[in-house]
């Protein structure tokens, strides 16, 4: 957390500058007046919670054995002639993989190559518990339970800067999805919030929040302005990193610390929250250009603060519903209605922003795991393991698929059931951490006993 | 280390489990003095009740704290006749077998149907798409009135332990239908039953096998009946009218395996997550409970509609799980398998410790979650002896213990409403507010259900959701809700100034500080006085 940060929440709220302090001259360090040198690149994050079904996604229409083992599921290959009414063959994008019929509106973009599939993706983790692998995905630390922040906080963390801008995290939803969770304070709002509750009880959190600051605070910094200056003079990380094995700072649950969440909860509601809504009522989504529901709004939201020139970092969204048990449906039908969904909020938001913001945006959908390669019985599938990502995003390399593939002989499947994983996910979020933001995560030690991949790199971000 | 280990135990509870032969460390010199009278009463009462309404306190501290959980341990016993009247008149389909209820909320075209004209067919349809809203609408209602009102609100802080630990989506398919008889014959009956007879009653209920596609869960088909469906698939595709045959209809009806179901049975219903059983046992007892599903030909509950075995659809051969070896052929083998999981040690543990986690605290120890443990497993399974054992261990009661839960948006709410006495007429207002601190009662999409720690709850952004019910209760804007001139009438005629500390105490168990009291001072009625307590991170806490 940054300390100073606190110190100058005090002085605004409790009377040194004004209990008015919106927004106060900290933000529009970052505002539209010199906001094109500063701004930084945008991850938007969109989880699929509930093992997203690989094989329905990317369609390996030359494999035979696709075919054998989803006799009811598969996607029919590009020209099929056996067709039943109704049916849609997949969309062909290289010689062996074909897009969802469901997922058309993201083949202009892979024209463009903008989007690029990531195949057999996931833990080296082998649970097939939702809960423990979205855990370990999140925390970026597969099977290591004493790591209880997510990735994109750790992120935010180490990079955090004496300037960082209110939003340079959020979450447009009413609870924080795990990676964004941990001591880096992150807004969760589904939307504007109400401007007269923030009034009322802005004063209370903020000031009681400017007591503990002071209490933690480097006695050196109490009194001093932070100014545009000197945030640009002195960029340093705020935080430490912490010593090799050292365990994670989570102090034991009592009311003296719960009372410190609660203020420190508090005030950032109010800080980022009025910050949000000044956003979002000047930027005015447009939310009629996404589809109806709660993910166009989110996609539409994201895109407004995007658009008024918002140094947003990382932008987090869930999208639930992916356990497909049972009749998960084929070209349409359950799997492929959220296909479509996804699909179309994410063609609509590379169309709302533009190519040239595109250029410093990067969307990147994720899942705990695959699913079975082979249908079950109730024309479903269960948990599996290897699953894949999509990453769509100016800078990318897009337009051919990554990961290693080896089709679905049963020998080729990991314990003769699922997909492999060949790419560590944790490579996969190092690689987009560098590409955006040049984040040296081997110095940083940032992913727990993840020092060596075994993979060479991706090379998803195009050179140059 | 410490941090190390309590990490652990918070995680793992069969680590836990290890680990509780050790005693615990002496308190050190400066440990914090135990709990006064006061705070014991308040915390029985924010921990075992969802919060103390007017007077609540007093009485409670008179009776003693302990005597009113004992009489909270027997539920029945306790005088709730104006609640139970209220609900029964106001919400039928609680009481309903699940024939009844299909009859009543989903009912069959009457007969002659086709005959009748357009505008009748579309009232017809109108009428039963209501009664379908309805239904559902009486059990998320329901939930609310009895967690405010209830006279039992040990039961009600217990059934929303159980409704989390054997959750289901209201708004899975038939589940909207179901649900409330769920809550009724699963949770509620057994909540201070039998551990057994609770999962029991969840695993052979529509609703739960609906939910985790049990329903569905068939003997896996053999190789010739993949190949008859086969060339029939190919048979119509040529001819969609080719006739199928009594085989290949009889065939192409069958499904097959569903592991869903099994595997939370295990992960979250009783062992804890990858604890003791490895993907083949989820298989297996996967194989075990084919044929477990729901219609209407037997009466498990007295009723036409309910849970059946279909004998055609269960995988008769030899199964093994947990090194259990199973070569029934009817559901008695599912019952001996579900029997065994809820005597497992490993059951005994995870259940006592999430159960600690939910009374005590975030990280509950190991000695207390073993406590729990034992006198479950003493007890083969009482539930009232669970609850006895972890509310009676001196952990309740341990000062680190004290106020250092944060309330769920259900408890939060709840608890301001019955601090405030309020009179909710219709609580589909606050079943919005719910929805939008992202509780939405009934409708956790995971089978997880809502989690109950701080961490789960607290982020920033959710602060002004319980800001703006605060305020806004007061002030009569959630919609279906007053406060009653009653809570403020020993307030009114005098200056704020002096009622300000009998407001909080009624409120909060202790003064609130002095940036709180600043705060306070802004207000220029009792009722704002009340609003602005309830927004403090005092009223947050429990």
């Amino acid at each position: 957390m940054a300390t100073t940060r606190r110190a100058f929440l005090k002085r605004t709220a409790c009377g040194v500058i004004g209990a008015t302090a919106l927004p106060g001259p900290f933000v529009w360090a970052h505002s539209k007046t010199d906001a094109e040198p500063t701004r930084r690149p945008t991850l938007v994050i969109v989880y699929l919670r509930g093992g997203a079904d690989p094989l329905n996604m990317l369609v390996p229409y030359r494999d035979r054995d696709y075919y054998a083992i989803r006799p009811t599921i598969a996607i029919a290959a590009p020209g099929a002639k056996d067709l039943e009414e109704g049916q849609r063959p997949c969309i062909p994008i290289t010689r062996d993989f074909g897009l969802h019929p469901a997922m058309e509106s993201l083949k202009p973009l892979w024209d463009r190559r903008l989007l690029a599939p990531i195949l057999n993706v996931g833990s080296t983790h082998p649970t097939r518990s939702h809960f423990d692998a979205q855990d370990f995905m999140e925390w970026a630390a597969p099977g290591i339970k004493s790591i209880q922040e997510g990735w994109l906080n750790r992120y935010l963390q180490r990079t955090a800067t004496r300037n960082d801008h209110f939003l340079r995290a959020f979450s447009p939803q009413p609870l924080l999805p795990r990676a964004l969770r941990g001591e880096y304070s992150v807004l969760a709002a589904p939307g504007p919030g109400s401007d007269l509750a923030l009034d009322a009880f802005a004063d209370l959190y903020e000031c009681e929040h400017g007591e503990h600051a002071r209490e933690v605070e480097d006695p050196k910094e109490e009194g001093a302005q932070v100014t545009k200056d000197d945030a640009e003079k002195d960029p340093t990380p705020l935080k430490k990193k912490p010593k090799k094995g050292e365990a994670p700072a989570s102090p034991p649950v009592t009311e003296e610390n719960l009372d410190r969440r609660l203020i420190d909860a508090g005030a950032n509601t109010v800080q980022k929250l009025r910050h949000l809504n000044d956003i979002l009522r000047g930027a005015k989504p447009d939310r009629s250009k996404y589809p109806q529901g709660v993910l166009g709004q989110q996609f539409a939201d994201i895109a407004a603060v995007i658009k008024a020139e918002q140094p947003v970092e990382i932008a987090a969204v869930d999208f639930g519903g992916w356990d497909h048990h049972s009749y998960q449906g084929g070209s349409s039908g359950q799997q492929a209605n959220m296909l479509r969904l996804l699909s179309d909020c994410v063609a609509r938001f590379v169309d709302d922003l533009g190519t040239t913001r595109m250029e410093s945006v990067m969307i990147l959908t994720m899942t705990e795991f695959g699913r079975t390669a082979a249908e079950n019985g109730t024309r479903g599938s269960d948990h599996g393991h290897g699953g894949c990502m999509l990453a769509v995003g100016g800078r990318l390399a897009g337009g051919q698929v990554y990961g290693k593939w080896t089709g679905l002989h049963p020998s080729r499947l990991y314990v003769n059931r699922d997909l492999p994983v060949y790419t560590d996910f944790r490579d996969v979020f190092a690689e987009t951490l560098a590409g955006l933001y040049q984040f040296d995560w081997r110095a940083a030690d940032f992913f727990p006993g993840f020092t060596n991949p075994a993979n060479k790199p991706l090379g998803l971000f195009a050179a140059g | 280390m410490r941090i190390i280990m309590s990490l652990l135990v918070l995680l793992s509870p069969p680590l836990g489990g290890l680990l509780a032969g050790n005693e615990p460390p002496p308190a050190p010199a400066d440990a914090p003095p135990p709990l006064s009278a006061h705070q014991r009463t308040w915390h029985a009462l924010n921990r075992l009740a969802f919060g103390p309404g007017p007077g609540d306190v007093l009485t409670v501290q008179a009776m003693g704290w302990r005597d009113w959980f004992e009489r909270q341990l027997d539920p029945s016993a306790l005088d709730d006749s104006t609640l139970v009247e209220l609900i029964a008149e106001r919400f039928p389909s609680l009481r309903m077998d699940l024939r009844t209820t299909w009859e009543v909320y989903w009912p069959d075209l009457p007969k002659g149907f086709d005959e009748l004209d357009q505008p009748q067919k579309d009232a017809f349809f109108e009428y039963r798409n209501r009664q379908y809203e309805i239904v559902q609408q009486e059990l998320l209602d329901s939930v609310i009135l009895r967690a405010v009102y209830s006279k039992r609100q040990f039961q009600e802080v217990i059934v929303d332990f159980w409704r989390n630990h054997f959750n289901i989506d209201q708004t899975k398919g038939l589940c909207r239908l179901m649900a409330n008889h769920y809550e009724e014959n699963v949770i509620r009956k057994h909540a201070f039953g039998r551990f057994e007879d609770m999962l029991l009653a969840s695993a052979q209920h529509p609703a739960m096998s609906i939910y985790l596609d049990n329903e569905v869960s068939q003997k896996p088909l053999s190789k010739d009946e993949r190949e008859v469906l086969e060339q029939i698939r190919r048979k119509r595709l040529k001819d969609p009218n080719a006739q199928m045959g009594m085989v290949a209809t009889r065939i192409s009806r069958h499904s097959g395996l569903n592991e869903n179901y099994a595997r939370e049975l295990m992960e979250l219903h009783t062992l804890g997550v990858d604890n003791f059983y490895s993907q083949g046992d989820v298989r297996e007892l996967a194989r075990v409970l084919t044929g477990w599903t729901h219609g209407w030909e037997t009466v498990p509950y007295g009723s036409p509609y309910g849970f059946v075995f279909r004998h055609d659809h269960h995988d008769p051969r030899t199964k093994v799980v947990l090194g259990e070896i199973y070569r029934g052929k009817t559901e008695e083998e599912g019952v001996v398998a579900i029997r065994r999981l809820a005597h497992h040690r490993g059951t005994a543990e995870f259940i006592s410790w999430k159960l600690s986690r939910y009374l005590v605290n975030d990280e509950p120890g190991a000695a207390l979650v073993e406590k729990g443990a034992r006198a479950f497993r003493e007890s083969r399974g009482s539930l009232r002896e669970l609850y006895r054992a972890i509310v009676l261990a001196p952990e309740f009661f341990e000062p680190s213990a004290y106020l250092s839960k944060f309330k769920s948006p259900l408890e939060f709410v709840v608890s301001a409403l019955r601090a405030t006495d309020a009179h909710v007429t219709d609580p589909r207002g606050v079943l919005f507010r719910l929805a939008r601190m992202g509780q939405p009662i009934y409708r956790c999409e995971a089978p997880t259900g809502y989690f109950d720690q701080t961490e789960a709850w607290l982020d920033p952004g959710v602060f002004v959701h319980r800001w703006d019910f605060a305020l806004s209760l007061v002030n009569g804007q959630v919609a279906g809700v007053q406060v009653p001139a009653t809570l403020l009438e020993p307030w009114r005629d005098r200056k704020l100034s002096e009622v300000r500390t009998e407001v909080v105490n009624s409120l909060v168990p202790a003064p609130l500080g002095e940036r709180a009291d600043a705060l306070l001072a802004k207000a220029q009625t009792a009722g704002q006085l009340v609003g602005l307590v309830l927004g403090t991170p005092a009223f947050q806490k429990q």
